[in-house]
């Protein structure tokens, strides 16, 4: 019992950052249509970032290391989301009207692009967070200790996909968003201007993906300009389990994809984790071909 | 005008063949992962290689030629190593340093046999690469069979009856954790654990706990340094003291920098000894150009090793006067004795293999050095 409540809350604090990270992914979708394979080295660059902010601006012994993290990750959220937006005028605008594959080349050679970026500018080797940014302290919960800041870094990540969910369903910049990804030519009969539509998702998206760079580098420490690749594929994994373009499924399938991986590492194999998830993923598919919370779209005549 | 242009163009090639030929150089080629995720060793193994080129090119060259250094980027990976080796043989090497991971390796072997290109590699210790029989293979690492019998012995001389191996699944760690799980079998330890994890990963929380769960004396893991150090990071946060033990391919200081000093403390790892830790005439001089040159201490053995894989190249074309692939492959075989490299002595066996205990046990201290055991 002890040992399950223990990867209950492994799979927990792994799956929040997937959640994070799918997030990007079905809005993309949501709205354009578009896997945008460039959102994990997004995620990769807010690590980046957040390194370089932390070790230069030495936030944490400035304000205190409450708001020094809260203020990083702020700043850091503002940075990506500028390049996921120039990533969108760049890479995806000028090909709207092309066939939709010659967009999947163009986000595949982003992709290509910024992790060959990274690497030339931050150079091959591990970057490492400082070692006491975080306090180590742990609590204990039914006989399971959790670190105090898994606790915190997942309250994150929940806080911020409730400030998304509440921002697309109750705003009027929301409801736009939602309009445009159900029929974009009828959004722009109805005067949404739909490049803006565009940009504030491709704003959104990459922020929050930033902001789950910036936590995996403060909790886990070490970065390096390939990590953006597993955790992109495992979100998007989550997000087409949860039902690809719908936002509360991004999280839902995040955070079943963290338990899912827990688990079967537990009591399946260890060796056959990443085989288990995805065996999941194709029987959830079987039977619901549109992942768990999506709904059946009736095809376009 | 057309006209003009050709008559320039060709003009222009004629003059860089004869330029060619002029100096005419020996070509060595580099296959290592410049890209991908282990792209700080490739890059490393390129820096050494090049300053050891630039050395013997000073001094004269060889056989009166300049070396020239034709390097690849094999990104760590099969597929991309497969054509690298392509690339490389239609570039008239004479041989070819490389490649780190066995499984790369492995994927460009045969194209460098068919070629008839000597081929040295650096960090593949995976036995079954050099148990085909090609006859243009060598490597100046040791076998895991070798390191797997070290990692047992160390186990058995420290006294633990349990112990728990993880490895990667990666060619090369499943073949040093099947080798020390026999070992260890025979020598009557219990074996309570043995799987992969998943490399790439930042979170291995859910294995941890499922290690403490089997209560394990000793976790002996046969895979890479950032794993490992995430491993170490995560196990100390965990509040769990067992012992850790790596095997070679977690010597790298970046282990320590990803593990933090306090959790690395204590961490032993099995390794062919670095140069610094070596006060042989060869070790010394090497370190003192690599310092004056890079302001610091070459980060794994690895990329030594290239270098070694190197000196040894420009050693048998010396050696036989030649650079006929079939007699540098001769003189690696017979006529290279008791050779000093910056990791040791260097003679190689029938198959290619590096002849001579390699091995020695390293323990990170309390400052995060990695010390050479006794």
């Amino acid at each position: 019992m002890q040992l399950f409540l223990e990867q209950l809350t492994n799979g927990l604090a792994v799956g929040g950052i997937y959640a994070l990270i799918a997030l990007g992914y079905t809005m993309v979708y949501g709205v354009l249509k578009l896997i945008n394979f460039a959102h994990g080295d997004l995620f990769t660059i807010g690590a980046f970032f957040g390194l370089t902010l932390l070790l230069s601006l030495g936030l944490t012994s400035h304000i205190g290391p409450v708001a020094g993290i809260i203020v990083l990750v702020l700043m850091v959220m503002g940075l990506v989301a500028l390049i996921g937006a120039l990533l969108e005028r760049v890479a995806y605008r000028p090909l709207r009207t092309s066939p939709r594959l010659s967009a999947v080349v163009s986000a595949l050679g982003a992709s290509i692009f910024f992790q060959n970026a990274i690497m030339l500018i931050y150079g091959a080797r591990f970057r490492v967070y400082p070692h006491d940014l975080l306090p180590t302290t742990t609590v204990s919960l039914l006989g399971v200790s959790i670190p105090v800041m898994r606790i915190v870094l997942f309250g994150a990540s929940l806080v911020m996909m409730a400030g998304l969910y509440y921002f697309v369903q109750r705003t009027k910049t929301g409801t736009a968003i939602r309009a445009a990804a159900i029929d974009q030519g009828a959004a722009k009969l109805m005067g949404i201007d739909v490049n803006r539509v565009i940009m504030y998702v491709f704003l959104i998206g990459p922020a929050l993906g930033g902001a789950a760079g910036v936590m995996v580098g403060m909790y886990y420490g070490q970065i390096n300009f390939t990590m953006g690749w597993v955790y992109g594929l495992k979100a998007f994994t989550a997000a087409i389990l949860g039902g690809i373009g719908n936002i509360p499924g991004a999280m839902l399938g995040g955070l079943l994809l963290g338990v899912i991986e827990a688990m079967g590492a537990t009591y399946i194999s260890l060796a056959w984790k990443d085989a288990i998830s995805f065996m999941v993923l194709i029987l959830i598919l079987i039977f619901r071909p549109t992942g768990l919370l999506g709904e059946r779209v009736a095809d376009k005549v | 005008m057309k006209k003009m242009l050709l008559i320039v163009l060709a003009g222009m090639l004629a003059v860089s063949l004869l330029v060619g030929q002029a100096h005419a150089q020996i070509r060595i080629g580099l296959m290592a992962p410049l890209t991908g995720s282990w792209a700080s060793e490739g890059q490393a193994m390129r820096q050494i290689v090049d300053l050891l080129a630039e050395e013997v090119n000073n001094a004269g060259g060889v056989l009166g030629q300049q070396v020239q250094i034709i390097a690849e980027d094999d990104a760590g990976d099969p597929r991309t190593a497969a054509l690298a080796a392509q690339r490389l043989s239609t570039r008239g090497i004479v041989a070819v340093i490389g490649t780190y991971g066995s499984s790369i390796t492995e994927a460009s072997q045969n194209i460098f046999d068919e070629n008839r290109i000597v081929q040295v590699a650096t960090g593949s210790t995976a036995i079954r690469l050099s148990e085909k029989g090609l006859r243009y293979f060598f490597r100046t690492s040791p076998r895991d069979d070798e390191q797997g019998l070290v990692a047992a012995n160390t186990l058995k001389d420290m006294g633990f009856g349990t112990v728990a191996i993880l490895h990667d699944n990666t060619t090369y760690a499943r073949g040093l954790a099947d080798e020390a799980r026999a070992l260890l079998v025979e020598g009557d330890v219990e074996i309570v654990f043995f799987d992969a994890l998943t490399p790439g990963e930042r979170d291995y929380s859910a294995i941890l706990s499922q290690l403490r769960a089997r209560n394990p004396e000793v976790v002996l893991f046969t895979g890479y340094f950032p794993e490992a150090g995430l491993l170490l990071r995560q196990r100390h946060a965990m509040g769990w003291d067992v012992p850790f033990v790596g095997g070679d391919a977690t010597n790298n200081p970046d282990l320590v920098s990803i593990a933090g000093r306090e959790a690395a403390e204590g961490f032993m790892f099995l390794s062919p000894p670095v140069p610094q830790d070596l006060d042989s005439p060869e070790a010394t001089a090497f370190m003192a150009a690599y310092r004056a040159r890079f302001n610091d201490d070459p980060a794994s053995v690895w990329a030594v090793l290239a270098g070694d894989a190197f000196n040894v190249i420009v050693a048998a074309i010396e050696g036989s006067g030649s650079t006929e692939p079939d007699k540098i492959a001769e003189f690696l075989r017979t006529g290279l004795e008791d050779f000093q490299g910056l990791t040791g002595t260097i003679a190689f066996d029938d198959k290619g293999d590096r002849i001579g205990e390699l091995y020695r046990v390293y323990r990170v201290d309390g400052e995060g050095r990695f010390i050479l055991q006794p």
